[in-house]
């Protein structure tokens, strides 16, 4: 059955209008008014459908973890919205009042703020921030973050409220580094335990911080439910209590917020998006994120991974296949009004992203004619042959993801058209994950969230990234990109770092090792009682403390108060 | 009668054993693991991963790993689930009451309206209610459990919100709830799962019932009994009925099972966290112990729910002999 235009702007104008009127918000939300203090108080329930998996953000491994600890556990300092990574620029106080750069910055001094306390009441010292870094370096504690700071030499200990961090080299993310990837854990909780058995102890579940926000319970599969910390140095949260009611699945997460059990949801359906354009009781909310996603060719052979891939190891049919492309066409036909195109190989919210770059056009007699020159020509069954190989690969896609397999079908059909024939491998994610680690692919719908660094960048398109563990899944190798990403990493002059970048990403393009498809639009729901503010793109609930429910707009759930969990 | 029993025990062992060894192995055999899982994202060294898999014993041959779960679970311990972050024992010990409560409640209401609406049906056998309600049972009999669960959890929960959407307890309030509050949001929580466990269930016991009731009044001791004064509707219940018995115990021997298994769609409709989902969802997560663990504790349940039929139809009917 086909669907005419008319009907389909019928049906998702009310959610464009929406959207669209979100986007003109950028990063904030809503224009509301200050919370007073009557509007101190309230419970906001957040409907999702995992579980963590630790209150220790050493040990993370899911995006809740990071949320959930994000709200426990404070840093040194506290990167800004535009997230610039470069320096101490925009870095706000948080356990460190203030700090010091030595004269050759191959150290930095921190003074701690003396009001910081941990939710059991001990106050934080120098020694718990030299704990931590040991605790995330130590490999026995299995920790992700450990290959992030791997330039910081040591911390030592001037006085118990004063610590001086040393780096191996001087380069222009250090201090970002420091702060933003080693949360300060309590050393009097944790010391008596072994790196290695923390995973699996009690004392990694207590989520005892010094967050504006402390553990109140963890009911494994139920529910975590955080309280404001009314002792705070850094002043209580304005909501009473946040509350994660975990689901089994997403359908009945998201079954759950509709029905009025929770006040947010995050990454809704765009088919839940019309329905909640309707709603009065909830409404939309955009936030920024740093995840794109991209068709990647395997430049290697899955069979041998040292030898090129017998059809993309050839540039030519790279860009070919690029330009078969209707990028436009097929994220309307995906996400309709509600998709964003990706602009190259880099989300757009990053601070050195350019969203002027151009890319390979839309083409097919030009991909036929590439093609034809490569020395693929028609064969039986209009697909194209060179010395006996038919134009034949597989696309993988995680078969939980409803707009990678919606992309892949509209890719075949787009490859067909210019003599290639495309085989989709739908799985699930742990043989997707396993596949892609492996190199093991012809091409695949990979999608990725970048932490807001240019060396975070650098795993997924440089040599090094190709190694086990890195993220450059397509094997992409360019002595001049990493040159160029090596100079952008290493310049402390931030609008040299975004032309290195810039020239990066150009070379990556011109090599179409990828064809860049969408970035996926973040549309959460949220009651409409709930104000909120600033959204980071590295995490919208970094400014959840101070989210708010007007006095006047409570319901049962806003007036239990900070009575203790029985 | 023991040698019976011993023989039928060592039976069950063997097929737990078997269906727990091919559940590790073909486990195994799919590609990733628990580590690919829950370390999939930017910084992650193969170093780290290399750690995790120690750290977990995912390191080892996969016999090792096979002789050291088994040697654990003789012990009674299953292992440590990656995906609960807790000892394998301690989430079916959750989760296995959650289901128990559920599909216990389910099965008793089904019995009870399935052999009522049986008996209901045989009294006027072809009339114009064992008409229609044939007709009705053939509907729920026919109706996929998640599209029943949807249509209850959408009309109740969402177009008139009188019931809560799905979950144990209310995820905020119920902590903060007199006990008699508390009894109440949870049998709300229970209704709309119950109802609909139930009415698919009783559609299908009610089917086996009247089936069951049709074959005995045809037989001459029932003919004998009405003869001798007794009305219809006595005879049906008093003799009748209990002679019919024998299918339905069987079919309430054989589910059993769903004590410990769950039921799955209805588990996920209504976010009920019960052994069918947190299997299932320990598949996803490539969670080799919780899924072995889980295979055992419901392989278990499968081979006692058929003895226990089988001894229980030997006690109701004195013509079956055990040997």
């Amino acid at each position: 059955m086909r669907i005419s235009l008319q009907t389909r702007v019928r049906r998702w104008a009310p959610v464009a209008i929406a959207v669209l009127g979100l986007a003109g918000c950028k990063g904030t939300e809503q224009a509301a008014t200050t919370a007073g203090p009557a509007d101190i108080g309230g419970t906001m329930v957040i409907s999702t459908a995992t579980d963590a998996g630790t209150m220790l953000p050493v040990l993370i491994g899911s995006n809740l973890d990071r949320q959930v600890t994000d709200l426990l556990y404070d840093r040194l300092a506290d990167i800004s919205t535009e997230l610039v990574t470069v320096g101490d620029r925009g870095f706000k106080p948080q356990l460190a009042q203030r700090w010091e750069w030595s004269r050759d910055s191959l150290s930095i001094t921190f003074h701690l703020n003396p009001a910081a306390r941990w939710h059991d009441g001990r106050p934080v010292r120098a020694s718990d921030v030299r704990f931590s870094l040991g605790l995330v370096k130590n490999p026995a504690t299995g920790s992700a973050i450990s290959s992030l700071v791997t330039n910081i030499d040591s911390v030592s200990i001037r006085d118990s409220l004063t610590v001086v961090a040393w780096f191996k080299m001087r380069t222009p993310e250090q201090f970002y580094e420091l702060v933003y990837q080693i949360p300060v854990m309590p050393e009097h909780l944790l010391a008596n335990t072994p790196p290695g058995e923390l995973k699996t102890s009690d004392v990694s579940r207590r989520g005892i911080g010094s967050g504006r926000f402390r553990l109140a319970k963890w009911a494994p599969g139920q529910r975590i439910e955080l309280v404001a910390d009314t002792a705070n140095y850094r002043g209580r949260p304005k909501l009473d209590r946040v509350v994660y009611s975990i689901s089994p699945d997403a359908a009945s997460s998201v079954t759950r917020f509709f029905a009025g059990d929770a006040d947010f949801h995050e990454q809704l359906r765009t088919d839940n998006l019309a329905q909640l354009a309707k709603d009065t009781v909830r409404r939309l909310m955009r936030y920024p994120n740093l995840q794109h996603a991209y068709l990647a060719f395997n430049l290697v052979d899955p069979a041998n991974t040292s030898r090129p891939h017998p059809i993309f190891g050839d540039r030519a049919v790279r860009r070919a296949l690029s330009m078969a492309i209707d990028r436009r066409a097929m994220l309307r036909n995906v996400f309709d009004t509600l998709g964003q195109l990706s602009y190259g190989p880099f989300p757009s919210k990053l601070p050195v992203a350019d969203t002027t770059l151009p890319q390979l056009p839309y083409d097919t007699a030009a991909a036929r004619m590439l093609l034809d020159s490569a020395g693929w020509v028609m064969g039986p069954g209009a697909v194209r042959v060179k010395d006996g190989r038919r134009l034949e690969f597989g696309l993988t896609v995680p078969n939980s993801s409803a707009p990678r397999k919606a992309y892949s079908v509209l890719l075949q059909e787009a490859f067909r058209r210019i003599g290639a024939s495309v085989k989709i491998e739908e799985m699930d994610f742990p043989s997707f994950s396993a596949k892609q680690a492996a190199h093991g692919f012809d091409t695949e719908i990979a999608a990725y969230g970048s932490d807001p660094s240019v060396s975070g960048f650098k795993q997924a398109w440089s040599t090094e990234g190709m190694k086990p563990g890195g993220f450059n899944f397509p094997s992409y190798s360019n002595p001049a990109v990493d040159a160029l990403l090596d100079s952008a990493t290493v310049t402390f002059d931030f609008a040299r770092t975004r032309t290195y970048a810039r020239r990066a990403f150009e070379m990556i393009m011109e090599d179409a090792p990828g064809v860049w498809l969408y970035e996926p639009l973040t549309l959460g729901g949220i009651d409409r009682r709930v104000r909120v503010g600033d959204l980071r793109a590295d995490g919208y609930w970094a400014t959840m403390a101070d989210w708010w429910i007007p006095a006047d707009k409570r319901s049962a759930r806003d007036r239990i108060g900070l009575r203790p969990t029985p | 009668m023991r040698r019976y029993l011993a023989g039928r025990v060592l039976q069950g062992v063997g097929v737990v054993l078997m269906i727990a060894t091919l559940t590790y192995v073909l486990l195994h055999l799919a590609p990733g693991d628990p580590i690919t899982m829950s370390l999939d994202r930017p910084g992650v060294t193969e170093a780290t991963r290399a750690e995790w898999r120690r750290a977990y014993g995912l390191d080892r041959p996969l016999g090792e790993q096979y002789l050291r779960w088994v040697a654990g679970a003789a012990r009674g311990d299953l292992g440590y689930s990656y995906s609960h972050h807790r000892p394998v024992g301690d989430v079916i010990a959750e989760a296995l009451p959650r289901t128990a409560l559920l599909t216990g409640l389910a099965l008793l209401l089904s019995f009870g309206v399935g052999i009522a609406v049986g008996v209901l049906q045989v009294e006027r056998a072809g009339g114009h209610r064992d008409r229609w309600m044939g007709r009705v049972l053939l509907l729920l009999y026919s109706v996929p459990d998640f599209w029943l669960a949807l249509l209850a959890l959408l009309l109740f929960a969402y177009r008139i919100p009188v019931l809560p959407a799905g979950g144990l307890v209310d995820p905020v309030m119920y902590e903060y709830l007199t006990p008699s509050q508390q009894l109440v949001d949870r049998l709300r929580h229970l209704v709309l799962p119950v109802t609909t466990l139930t009415l698919l269930t009783s559609a299908v016991i009610a089917r086996y019932q009247r089936s069951a009731l049709l074959e005995v009044i045809a037989t001459d001791w029932m003919r004998t009994a009405l003869a001798k004064g007794l009305s219809w509707r006595k005879a049906v219940r008093r003799h009748a009925l209990r002679n019919a018995l024998l299918p339905t115990i069987t079919l309430a021997g054989l589910s059993l099972p769903a004590l410990a298994a769950g039921a799955l769609f209805v588990e996920k409709v209504f976010s009920w966290p019960g052994m069918g989902l947190v299997t299932v969802n320990a598949i996803g997560a490539r969670d080799y112990p919780l899924v072995t663990g889980g295979v055992l504790v419901i392989s278990v349940m499968v081979v006692a729910g058929a003895l226990l039929a089988d001894l229980v139809i030997a006690l109701a009917d004195p013509r079956v002999r055990l040997r």
